[in-house]
């Protein structure tokens, strides 16, 4: 039976070549493909990697240690999405420091701590901008509404991060990825094209069921053919351009930095932060911020995770010390860190 | 935080969208996309309307493999 009669299940559980080890970046996919049972269809030679496109997994402890010193030592109020709260810092976490006194409030959207700002004037509120392509642009837009109506009790602590350069870093940690869908109706095709002149392959997919095993299929069908290729399977959300004003609004608050990934180091040019005309918004300049050199649990095998090294249950804190409960590392705390998911679903090593 | 919700708009006014996400309602921003209708679908990112959803994933994901 040729292939092209096949379904795309049928591809993947009849793949008998050779090994094919496929780095999933977004920490969504991760879970959708434990929950909907993927990884149970995979032979023993397709291997699925978690790569590090959970925005909370990939935030550094010092950011935390940052985070905390603006609530407890500037009493301002943080702002943050709800998985940020309970990543350890050096010392503690935002939970600890608001058991303690400090101001944190959840939100759902920097709008809303733009809007939580404006309600509150007599506080000062610092939104923790964290997140890639997909977060950045709410953010931008939150800081810009924020110069246009002179609120000047609002400001972003930023560790947003691009995903093109981390594709690069991890690029021998696979045969190909599957590319995180929203990112990229944010950022279009371009730079995945551009990847496959450098040897990188990989497959822009969705998030349904039908989304993910037709992913996969096409990279098996397309690993054979033995060259770098790159195919956008989620046409119905992601263009050849992207979003224009999305990436307007982004270039004219945000210009691009040196970012340190939790367990990649620091990849050159792989931030955002503010520019000049925006520095007032700056919490890192509004709060004369000093130099934070964090330090996580020594023991955590969050960074190696992140990479691809290892699995989460490799690591001798998981689900012992480190549960969802009480997550020593941040890829148990984040609902999208690859520990969390494979705590939830038990994880399965082969696929 | 970074999950993206598929919603559908129920209307629109002044680049702010009443949107549907399988049953939850809620205001979001829709400033970034300029051709927005009610009963369109959208990619819903921190409260942001990131991309319009122009078809299912079953006709979609068909038409790809049919041209594999």
């Amino acid at each position: 039976m040729k292939d092209e009669k096949k379904t795309a299940r049928e591809i993947i559980e009849t793949y008998n070549g050779p090994a094919i080890r496929i780095m999933e970046v977004c920490g969504t996919h991760t879970h959708e493909i434990f929950r909907l049972g993927i990884r149970s269809l995979l032979p023993d030679n397709i291997k699925l990697i978690s790569g590090p496109g959970c925005p909370v997994c990939v935030t550094p402890v010092n950011f935390i240690d940052e985070a905390v010193f603006l609530a407890q030592k500037r009493q301002v109020t943080i702002c943050t999405f709800g998985d940020l709260v309970r990543v350890p810092g050096t010392v503690g976490s935002l939970a600890k420091a608001r058991s303690e006194g400090a101001r944190v409030e959840v939100v759902y959207s920097p709008m809303d701590a733009y809007l939580y700002a404006e309600k509150h004037k007599t506080e000062q509120v610092v939104f923790l901008s964290v997140g890639f392509e997909t977060t950045t642009p709410a953010s931008c837009l939150a800081v810009r509404k924020a110069k246009q109506n002179h609120l000047e009790n609002f400001s972003l602590l930023t560790a947003n991060k691009t995903m093109p350069q981390a594709y690069q870093t991890l690029k021998g940690s696979a045969d190909a990825f599957l590319y995180p869908g929203h990112v990229h109706a944010v950022m279009g095709t371009t730079s995945c094209e551009e990847l496959v002149r450098e040897g990188i392959s990989g497959v822009i997919t969705g998030f349904t069921a039908k989304e993910i095993v037709t992913a996969l299929a096409v990279i098996i069908i397309k690993h054979r053919e033995g060259k770098a290729f790159f195919k956008n399977c989620y046409p119905r959300v992601v263009t050849a351009a992207g979003s224009k004003a999305a990436q307007q609004v982004m270039e004219e608050v945000m210009e691009p930095c040196d970012a340190e990934w939790r367990g990649l180091g620091t990849i050159l040019q792989s931030g955002l932060k503010l520019r000049a005309a925006y520095e007032t918004f700056d919490a890192r300049i509004k709060y004369t911020m000093p130099k934070l050199v964090g330090h996580s649990n020594t023991a955590c095998r969050c960074g190696e995770v992140l990479q691809g090294k290892c699995y989460p249950d490799g690591c001798i804190l998981f689900g012992k010390t480190c549960t969802p409960e009480h997550p020593v590392g941040a890829c148990m705390v984040s609902h999208e860190g690859a520990c969390s998911a494979f705590y939830q679903y038990g994880g399965i090593h082969h696929g | 935080m970074c999950v993206g919700l598929p919603a559908r708009v129920i209307r629109i006014k002044d680049g702010i969208a009443l949107v549907d996400a399988s049953g939850a309602k809620r205001e979001i921003s829709a400033e970034l996309l300029d051709d927005l209708d009610p009963g369109d679908y959208v990619m819903v990112h921190a409260g942001l309307a990131i991309a319009k959803i122009t078809n299912n994933d079953e006709n979609e994901t068909d038409r790809i493999m049919e041209e594999l």
